[in-house]
């Protein structure tokens, strides 16, 4: 199996996260308005201060419902959920103003009327306050995390005509933009380029560290699962099926390259 | 108008912005059959219907589609019974403004109500531009970096039934919406920026609607009618022309 053990172990992460939880679900089960199914069923977890957790699965397992939940966005789970002990139901756009989110396959098709800077700028608005306006500081704020991720060339370019990958980079600006306490990323690797799909997860783990983070990535992904996180988490048919190190996963998954066969091996 | 139309088109109100119109058009209708001002029962209809289709809808888990079926020809239907209450034998010119528009029959007082609206609006998107400018991008990413986006999406549908109900004596209730959608739609053909898209809306829709004004003059056909027409065919040319679907079918 290629690239699943660390070739090269440059970034050194902590796998001593203190015992601050930060996020915290007990027996959370969410079902989408409108739909029959339950995504995720009575999941139970704690995520402690500077923990970087990678949450894989096969697809439509729960991975993308367990983020939303934390965040505030589906408000009509059952079970308790607090970030920062907050209450999420209460309290989910207090939340969301710590949480810098990046959604699943997100694309802005050609044509539309925004710059990457617009949207990068954009993540910083929940802070700013109602009737203010961003200040040359966000702006600021905004370009330098651009240029953290290489992309301050696309600043003034229209969203719509940037390639897959440069706009996963803009959603990716966006969510540090806010200068957030929690990184909630859904699949950001999905369309990246080879050489960025190998650079992005370290400069994840690096921004991580540097900033003081606490990590979610939903990715499938796994092959440098050594080197960038220190908690693997599987979930599968809409619960946890393995909650350990990536260390202990690796062996598990190392003949199955995609991350669906893992439905079998947890299940 | 045309300014408001940019947030309707945008953040996909259209079918919204379709029953505030009626709304506000059998608000007018109302009027005249109790002699009472038609702006005011106007401006009722709209700010109701604009309550049900928002707020109540939302508390009843409505989806928008499913309300905005039910409240348009409900609308419509009120207009019609009230238009036959009118005491007038026939479609007398006051009904006629109603549902046609009489750009001729508006007075100094009615200018100074556009005017202020106007001002009123630009002044009120002024203040919460940057939330509004987020809900247009993507309102779940908007709710995702902390932005309160109900009361904003509220907002706007209250504006577009105000401004639909002070504009109605222009084109008329059943032709109202055409003047909300085609100057902003006009417009997203041709810009990537959106602060450019918010000017050049309103004056595309104020140039349509004076041409409209000249073309019904010269050919001695109704203003409302000619001002729908001529915007129509402004958005018809501006697809044709639309640099942006070029380059997208090139792509292809």
């Amino acid at each position: 199996m290629v690239g699943l053990k660390p070739k090269n172990a440059a970034i050194q992460i902590n796998k001593t996260a203190s015992d601050d939880a930060v996020i915290q679900l007990e027996n959370v089960s969410t079902v989408y308005e409108g739909a029959k199914r339950t995504a995720i069923k009575n999941i139970s977890l704690t995520v402690k201060k500077n923990e970087l957790v990678y949450v894989v699965g096969p697809n439509a397992a729960g991975k993308t419902t367990l983020l939303e939940t934390i965040n505030g966005m589906l408000p009509t789970f059952k079970g308790k959920a607090s970030v920062f002990g907050l209450n999420v139901k209460t309290h989910g756009r207090q939340v969301r103003c710590k949480i810098g989110y990046v959604p699943q396959d997100f694309m802005v098709k050609p044509g539309e009327p925004y710059t990457a800077l617009d949207v990068v700028l954009m993540g910083r608005y929940g802070q700013i306050g109602f009737l203010h306006h961003p200040k040359e500081e966000d702006k600021k704020k905004a370009l330098e995390t651009m240029k953290l991720l290489g992309i301050e060339e696309l600043a003034g370019r229209p969203m719509g005509k940037l390639s897959g990958g440069q706009q996963q980079k803009v959603m990716l600006a966006r969510a540090l933009a806010k200068n957030p306490k929690i990184l909630l990323l859904d699949e950001p690797f999905s369309n990246l380029d080879p050489d960025s799909r190998g650079q992005i997860p370290m400069l994840i783990t690096k921004l991580h560290q540097e900033k003081d983070l606490t990590t979610l990535i939903v990715t499938h992904d796994i092959h440098h699962m050594l080197e960038n996180c220190n908690r693997v988490i599987v979930v599968s048919n809409g619960k946890i099926t393995f909650d350990g190190t990536p260390e202990k996963a690796l062996p598990l998954v190392e003949n199955h390259p995609h991350t669906t066969s893992l439905e079998a091996i947890y299940r | 108008m045309g300014l408001i139309g940019v947030f309707v088109v945008r953040m996909r109100l259209s079918a919204i912005g379709y029953s505030m119109s009626h709304g506000a058009f059998a608000g007018a209708a109302l009027g005249l059959a109790t002699a009472t001002n038609p702006l005011l029962t106007g401006l009722l209809f709209a700010s109701g219907t604009a309550f049900i289709i928002g707020p109540i809808a939302d508390k009843a888990r409505l989806h928008a589609d499913t309300i905005t079926s039910i409240v348009f020809p409900l609308n419509m239907a009120l207009a019609f019974v009230f238009l036959t209450l009118v005491p007038e034998v026939g479609l007398s010119s006051q009904v006629a403004s109603v549902l046609w528009g009489s750009i001729i029959s508006m007075t100094n007082t009615d200018l100074v109500y556009l005017v202020t609206l106007f001002a009123t609006t630009l002044a009120i998107i002024y203040f919460v531009w940057k939330e509004l400018f987020a809900i247009m991008f993507n309102r779940k990413l908007a709710e995702a970096d902390g932005i309160n986006t109900k009361p904003f999406i509220y907002l706007i549908i209250f504006l577009a039934g105000v401004v639909v109900t002070f504009s109605l004596k222009l084109v008329g209730g059943l032709l109202i919406y055409a003047l909300l959608f085609n100057p902003a739609s006009t417009v997203l053909q041709f810009s990537e920026n959106m602060r450019k898209v918010i000017i050049a809306s309103p004056i595309v829709g104020m140039t349509t609607t004076v041409s409209g004004f000249f073309v019904s003059l010269f050919f001695d056909l109704p203003v409302g009618s000619c001002i729908v027409i001529v915007s129509t065919i402004v958005f018809a040319v501006a697809l044709l022309l639309s640099p942006k679907r070029r380059k997208e079918e090139n792509e292809k």
